[in-house]
């Protein structure tokens, strides 16, 4: 359900609108639908496929580079097998963490939350530059 | 679709280079009798671990066919090191 008609609904639930009003509303939300639908057909073309990591560095002198491409689906995959991990797991997982002096709950990583997780990466873009390295990391 | 092709190409100085193509579904093939047992140990640990078999198998398949355009290209001086995935 699209944001707008449960805003409608939610106001014909609480009485601030009679329903003759909310259906009046939720036709003319219709009635905008298609342009809005238009709009998200030009998204894909341009939607990014890949994740980048590329990092340059000189050592010694000598340059080197890693460049990895990964498929988003690849990592959407990932996080769908990650929902499977065991309670117990995770808790080892949380133990250790907190050892390292990271006190993050992994129980508290929901699959929904991973998936839009992935889903905003397509925007990412996060550049460290040193004095000999450089890291990038983008998605295209 | 499931990766068909994985190609590894290492270049060392003196301009030698090694370039190997791995055909994925021979090989699959080939190694289908471990495949089967790996696929059996792997469902009895789901069960001990309270996992859904049918969701993990599932997943893990589709992780397996999201690998194509998976690319790794390692260069370091004039030795590189290629591996992708098609």
């Amino acid at each position: 359900m699209n944001q707008q008609r449960k805003y409608v609904l939610e106001m014909l639930a609480e009485g601030q609108v009679t329903p003759e009003e909310a259906e009046r509303l939720i036709t003319a939300l219709e009635r905008d639908q298609p342009s809005v639908a238009a709009d998200s057909e030009v998204g894909p073309k341009g939607k990014a496929r890949y994740l980048h990591v590329v990092v340059d560095s000189t050592e010694d002198d000598k340059p080197s580079r890693v460049n990895v491409r990964v498929p988003l689906q690849l990592l959407r995959a990932g996080v769908r097998l990650a929902a499977l991990i065991p309670p117990q797991a995770l808790a080892h997982a949380n133990a250790e963490l907190n050892r390292s002096g990271i006190p993050f709950d992994l129980t508290q990583l929901k699959p929904d939350q991973l998936q839009a997780l992935t889903e905003q990466l397509e925007e990412l873009t996060v550049e460290v530059d040193e004095p000999d390295t450089t890291v990038r990391i983008f998605c295209e | 679709m499931m990766p068909q092709l994985l190609t590894v190409r290492v270049t060392r100085p003196h301009g030698r280079s090694v370039r190997i193509w791995v055909p994925v579904i021979p090989i699959v093939l080939l190694l289908a009798p471990l495949l089967i047992l790996a696929a059996a140990a792997a469902a009895v640990a789901c069960l001990m671990c309270r996992v859904r078999v049918g969701l993990a198998f599932g997943n893990g398949w589709r992780l397996f066919c999201a690998l194509p355009g998976t690319r790794i290209d390692i260069r370091e001086g004039p030795t590189t090191v290629l591996v992708s995935i098609r």
